[in-house]
């Protein structure tokens, strides 16, 4: 469920970057307000440990195959939504660099996608609410699977949205999405069942270490239901006006996005001589004259451009061969 | 040998290249850090038929591999986890869109055709150049460049956690998977009897562990503050990132 | 930090605790050690060695009785003062080692103490001296041994320059050159040293004064020699000879 870079135009990318760091701004303030320097190194330990528990392997039973657990719901469930939130976000973070797992620039959008609905809805809105009036097996087990089948609803859906909205696939909404929620509807199951296994363990073992289990109202506390629903709804309304505040400012993505709603296709394929002209000219000429700007329209691919651009390309292979060489030869003498 | 290993395997060949005393390496991790998420910027930027302009990008990455003396076989090999979503998105679109743009002789080459082709180039360009930057960047440097933009110092600390016990979490992992496989060799993975209390013990170990490093740190002065050390800033380290922002501007704007 | 008292830097006077109430894992433990002593804490497990360590660094404050270190009684208020003269060697080198390379960790404590980045350097270069490891200090700590993690976790505490090294179980999962190894080095660290332990012939060769705790009480205090020569005492709080007096 990670998103790629190449999945995400830079309005629809930076949007998502802003909900998200606003996210881990009241994250922060809420840990910070807490005071609890503890938190940190289990943070810390707990963020290494869900990601490398991602690694097993669990068979599922009844069937040849074995699925994996991604642990959002059971850290929240541990550290409560906001050590949670920030834990996802170190873990996303190690992972997209040490593992190249999802993208730089497509982090703001997979931190969203994942840990904010794995750990604010999954935590406030449904394991909460279960736990109020203490824990039991059946209430675990509910709260994992609602939670997890959920959670993972609204990420898949937000990653339809989001390639959709950057304008990168041909796909229709219908068909993308309706291979996005059944898959997920399966994963969120089997993640829901491995989590409640372990929380159940955790419940009977060493109780006090589940997050917001009977009437203990701390801070967090005071988020109710109703909060919450406002605050998504003030997130999304956020996220409507900042698209349309970038899409502004970086106008290519959206372009596509709205040529995808409106379904009308202004293109015309005439990669014809004035083409051709502007291509080489665009290739050869340092500082393209923007009085030409105007010509640019969606076909800017021409075959010369290619083979100057492919020119370029092997002429700074070259350059950097002889960089490499000279500069040995350089450190030898 | 099972993923695991294969994981740490790959995590160790990155840190050998982290230590090494390129003077890529050297540059300042801040001037990295927003070059490779310009570079990634201006590449997703690029209208879905401009096949010209994402070519003339390359140059970057070629230019990173080559001097920053990296295998490209390592850095496609790291495609491999965000290709499937990107193929997914990508692989309709010549069947959808078959509005001829240009012609290779005879051949028609459609919008779908284009676009399908300049997903896969950012998918890869995005990968390879976030391998550039973390081949000659390590984890502690970019949480340096973190602090630089004023990320909190919780969130940082947190990821620095998090790298640092990701290898002994990693290696627990492995062991408690042999433990299990070498007394379960038919099953593929961890049977449904034994999800909670394998992984159960093991959060709790680890809960454990937690609260030792806790206490290790308290007991040398820790209050929840965090202090790096300065680096310094010196010329290359502006000048590498301008450079090439510079090329990048010029290749966004033809 | 050293205060440069000398004499008594630990006094402990009937102490007592519980981590419940009404339980008792410490009872009536009176003991003083001195500036640049060696001292073993041996007895099986279990029996409240670690605990008592754990109230040496004031990681619990309900306890009862008197407990000095370095002139302060242990409370909420001495807490950081104390923190500076005392240093907590984990059995779980891991534990300890939190962040990526050795310079960072060792740098650490110094850097919460507020020393300036050129003291802070001073210290580290000089921890890593002592323990013999100058040529690990860029590494990553993940990529150290067992015996290396071991000496950078030692390295950590001396930075931070204590009168007293507490630590615990030091020889564990170490090879025997390793082991002889942090012999030598223990034995070059002239600071009070409470070393907790099952290896009696470790504790022979670092320390001249050993305490044998059973059942959360002192049950002898003594010579090292004297007590981890006595079969019968050792036997009966189940512990046997060190193998150089025939131990099996």
């Amino acid at each position: 469920m990670h998103m790629a870079d190449a999945l995400v135009a830079p309005a629809v990318a930076g949007t998502m970057y802003v909900l998200s760091t606003g996210a881990a701004g009241v994250s922060v303030k809420n840990v910070r307000e807490e005071n609890d320097p503890k938190k940190i190194p289990v943070m810390g330990v707990m963020g290494a440990f869900v990601f490398a528990t991602q690694m097993l392997n669990f068979t599922i039973p009844g069937t040849g195959s074995s699925g994996h657990l991604c642990g959002g719901m059971m850290l929240s469930a541990m550290l409560g939504p906001y050590a949670g939130f920030l834990t996802m976000i170190g873990v996303l973070l190690v992972q997209c660099l040490l593992f190249a797992d999802g993208g730089l620039l497509a982090l703001g959008c997979n931190i969203w996608n994942m840990a904010f609905y794995g750990c604010f809805v999954g935590a406030l809105l449904i394991w909460r609410p279960f736990m109020k009036k203490g824990a039991s097996r059946a209430k675990i087990i509910a709260a994992s699977i609602i939670g997890c089948v959920l959670t993972l609803q609204m990420g898949a859906f937000s990653v339809t949205i989001e390639t959709l909205l950057s304008g990168i696939t041909e796909l229709p909404f219908s068909v993308f999405l309706a291979t996005m929620q059944p898959i997920h509807l399966a994963i969120g199951f089997v993640e829901g069942l491995i989590t409640s296994a372990v929380l159940i363990f955790v419940n009977e073992a060493r109780p006090e270490l589940l997050w917001g289990v009977g009437e203990k109202s701390s801070n967090e506390g005071k988020l109710s239901f109703k909060n919450t629903i406002i605050a998504i709804a003030v997130a999304a309304a956020i996220c409507g006006g900042v698209v349309s505040l970038f899409a502004s400012a970086f106008p290519d993505g959206l372009e596509w996005s709205m040529e995808q709603v409106a379904g009308t296709t202004e293109l015309e394929a005439d990669g014809g001589a004035y083409e051709t002209a502007s291509a080489i000219q665009d290739t050869t000429s340092l500082f393209p004259d923007y009085a030409f700007k105007d010509s640019e329209s969606a076909v800017g691919t021409s075959f010369s451009g290619i083979v100057g651009a492919l020119v370029v390309v092997g002429v700074t292979v070259g350059a950097c061969y002889a960089f490499k060489f000279f500069k040995k030869k350089e450190s030898i003498a | 040998m099972n993923s695991i290993e294969k994981n740490l395997l790959e995590l160790n060949r990155i840190e050998n290249l982290q230590q090494r005393s390129h003077w890529m390496n050297r540059l300042h991790p801040l001037g990295k850090l927003l070059l490779s998420v310009l570079y990634i910027f201006t590449v997703v930027s690029f209208d879905k038929y401009k096949v010209t302009p994402l070519i003339l990008m390359s140059v970057y990455l070629i230019f990173g591999f080559i001097i920053g003396e990296l295998s490209f076989r390592e850095g496609i090999y790291r495609v491999r986890l965000v290709l499937p979503l990107v193929i997914f998105v990508g692989i309709l679109n010549p069947f959808f869109d078959k509005r001829v743009l240009f012609y290779l002789g005879t051949f028609a080459v459609t919008g779908g055709m284009v676009s399908m082709l300049t997903l896969m180039l950012k998918g890869f360009y995005a990968v390879l150049s976030s391998y550039i930057l973390i081949a000659t960047t390590s984890i502690e440097d970019i949480c340096y460049a973190l602090r630089c933009v004023h990320v909190p110092k919780t969130v940082v600390l947190v990821i620095m956690l998090i790298y640092r016990y990701f290898d002994v979490m990693a290696k627990e992992a492995d062991r408690i998977m042999t433990a299990y496989t070498l007394r379960a060799p038919s099953q593929k993975g961890i049977h449904y009897k034994a999800w909670g209390t394998l992984v159960g013990q093991w959060l709790l170990r680890s809960m454990d562990r937690a609260e030792m490093v806790y206490e290790s740190m308290l007991l040398r002065g820790f209050n929840g503050d965090f202090k790096m050390r300065r680096k310094e800033v010196k010329k290359i380290d502006v000048l590498y990132p301008l450079f090439w922002i510079i090329v990048f501007i010029i290749i966004r704007h033809f | 930090m050293h205060t440069g008292v000398c004499g008594e830097i630990l006094k402990i006077e009937h102490l007592s605790f519980g981590y419940e109430k009404g339980e008792k894992v410490l009872t009536d433990i009176s003991f003083e050690a001195h500036d640049k002593e060696s001292i073993g804490i041996i007895g099986s497990n279990g029996i409240g060695k670690s605990t008592l360590m754990k109230l040496l660094v004031g990681l619990y404050l309900n306890y009862e009785g008197r407990l000095e270190v370095a002139g302060h009684t242990m409370d909420k208020k001495n807490l950081n003062h104390i923190r500076e003269h005392v240093g907590y060697v984990f059995q779980d080198s891991d534990s300890q080692l939190f962040l990526s390379t050795v310079e960072d960790d060792v740098a650490f404590g110094p850097q919460n103490y507020g020393l300036s980045a050129e003291d802070v350097e001073k210290r580290v270069t000089s921890a890593l001296q002592r323990v013999h490891i100058e040529a690990l200090r860029k590494k990553q700590t993940y990529k150290l041994s067992g015996g290396e993690k071991k000496l950078a976790a030692i390295a950590t505490i001396l930075a931070m320059e204590p009168d007293i090294i507490i630590m615990d179980e030091p020889s564990v999962a170490l090879d025997p050159r390793n082991r002889k190894n942090l012999i030598g080095i223990l034995n070059e660290i002239d600071a009070l040293k409470l070393i907790t332990s099952h290896d009696l012939d470790f504790v022979m060769d670092t320390c001249e004064r050993t305490i044998l705790i059973d059942d959360g009480k002192i049950i002898a205090d003594g010579k090292t020699d004297e007590i981890l020569r006595d079969k019968e005492l050792l036997e009966y709080h189940g512990l046997e000879l060190p193998l150089r007096f025939g131990g099996c």
